[in-house]
């Protein structure tokens, strides 16, 4: 078991007084807390930063962590409790904490014990009573294409389900589940039961699934809507023509009006997002130039600069 | 610690339709029916519009969602109720903004053609 430095953790001094500690501890909560950051370890520094106030705003367990630090420590960083180490001021004995103890590291658990007795001082609280289980939350990232045509997803999550003796046990739970077409960012879907199981013959919670679209290279999604851009030579603008433009089912063939230009929109109703009320897709054209031109190309355009040289195009810039 | 459960496959019961009688957000949310209503009057979450012959609140999964994260806010930052409704609002707009920045990114990669 590796050695947790608290003091490290909440970015203090050994020597910090308890308005330091608050202080630090208040900054970090903040930052890392998992609803407001989005550093992808966030979560987990939440959880150091709470084990460790617990332990360092308590004069009794702060003493009592001093000592095992100074004394527990192996050369290799590795940590052992001395021989017979037992807390005066844990939890096991009924010890209370604010804090969600069930969260806190086997290091905690090992120099202060019983946190994971679910956060109540002991199992019989527990299963006297009929209690509904905890539901839970997760994400899930889709394409593009398997939110639009739906598909077969499996998603993992963790449960705490209380053990023999009450305490809240956390385990992993894999379900597939098949995910409808039209599923769209921030939907959620809700499995009846799916969350942890209830005490004491109560029902069991539901898992919420909250859809997350994994960006497209080629869509872009506005509500129901999907956004494509689509390339057109100049003289398809100028000319019109029918071209070939994809869309989240497939290839459909869309008149160009004669005269385009960037950024026009053209709307394709119904192919935007599935459902009782479908969307659009929005094809935006981008008139793309070739990149090289052959000599009797540019003797044409030197004629078409003749032909429209009343044209400016920077007109709006005053020029 | 964690084990591996068998894989299960399940069918979706409900996707958006499900709602929440105020009732059963507050079993939900573990907390007291005064704090909806106080989380209601500061505009946190809102019922769903009124369906007059029902004749009470009932909230969409988000408003759930929304009211369980003010809860560990409440919990874990030690906020208070002015204090929980700017911090939503903000994290809201925040979360608005990088959906955006996103997005925006995503367009003028494609117009780069990258």
């Amino acid at each position: 078991m590796d050695f947790k430095d608290y003091y490290a953790v909440l970015g203090v001094s050994e020597s910090a007084t308890p308005e330091e500690i608050k202080k630090a501890y208040r900054k970090l909560a903040r930052k890392y807390h998992p609803d407001v950051s989005k550093e992808a370890d966030a979560s987990d520094r939440f959880k150091d930063v709470g084990e460790a106030y617990e332990v360092l705003k308590d004069p009794e367990k702060r003493a009592e962590y001093d000592q095992l630090r100074k004394y527990g420590t192996r050369d290799d960083g590795s940590f052992q409790p001395p021989p017979g180490w037992q807390s005066a001021s844990g939890f096991g004995g009924g010890g209370y904490t604010e804090a969600d103890a069930r969260q806190f590291s086997d290091f905690f658990e090992e120099i202060f014990g019983g946190g994971r007795r679910g956060g109540f001082g002991g199992g019989g609280f527990r299963q006297s009573m009929r209690m509904r289980g905890e539901d839970v939350h997760a994400r899930l990232a889709l394409f593009l294409e398997e939110a639009f045509n739906g598909c077969e997803k499996q998603v993992s999550f963790t449960v705490h389900e209380p053990d023999d003796q009450g305490r809240l046990i956390p385990r992993q739970k894999t379900l597939k589940v098949k995910i409808p077409a039209g599923m769209r960012e921030g939907q959620h879907i809700r499995l009846k039961g799916q969350g942890a199981p209830g005490v004491g013959g109560g029902e069991s919670g539901d898992l919420f699934i909250e859809v997350e679209l994994a960006p497209h290279p080629h869509f872009s999604i506005e509500g129901r809507d999907v956004l494509v851009t689509v390339p057109i030579s100049p003289w398809e603008a100028a000319l019109g023509a029918t071209v070939t433009v994809p869309t989240v089912s497939g290839k459909v063939n869309v008149k160009v009006p004669k005269g385009a230009t960037s950024g026009r929109k053209l709307r394709l109703k119904g192919k935007g997002f599935p459902g009782k009320h479908p969307g659009d897709q929005i094809v935006v054209l981008q008139v793309a130039m070739p990149e090289q031109h052959t000599a009797e190309a540019e003797a044409l355009y030197e004629k078409l600069a003749e032909l429209e040289k009343g044209f400016n195009p920077r007109s709006k810039l005053h020029v | 610690m964690t084990s591996k459960d068998r894989i299960l496959t399940v069918e979706v019961t409900d996707t958006d339709g499900s709602t929440f009688s105020l009732r059963e957000i507050c079993e939900r949310g573990d907390c007291h029916a005064e704090f909806v209503i106080k989380l209601v009057d500061y505009g946190v979450i809102a019922p769903l519009d009124e369906v007059p012959e029902m004749r009470q609140w009932q909230f969409d999964v988000a408003a759930l969602s929304r009211l369980q994260k003010a809860l560990r806010l409440q919990r874990d930052l030690k906020l208070n109720l002015p204090g929980l409704a700017i911090s939503l609002e903000l994290l809201d707009e925040v979360q608005d903004m990088r959906r955006e920045v996103d997005r925006l990114n995503q367009r003028i990669r494609q117009l780069m053609g990258e």
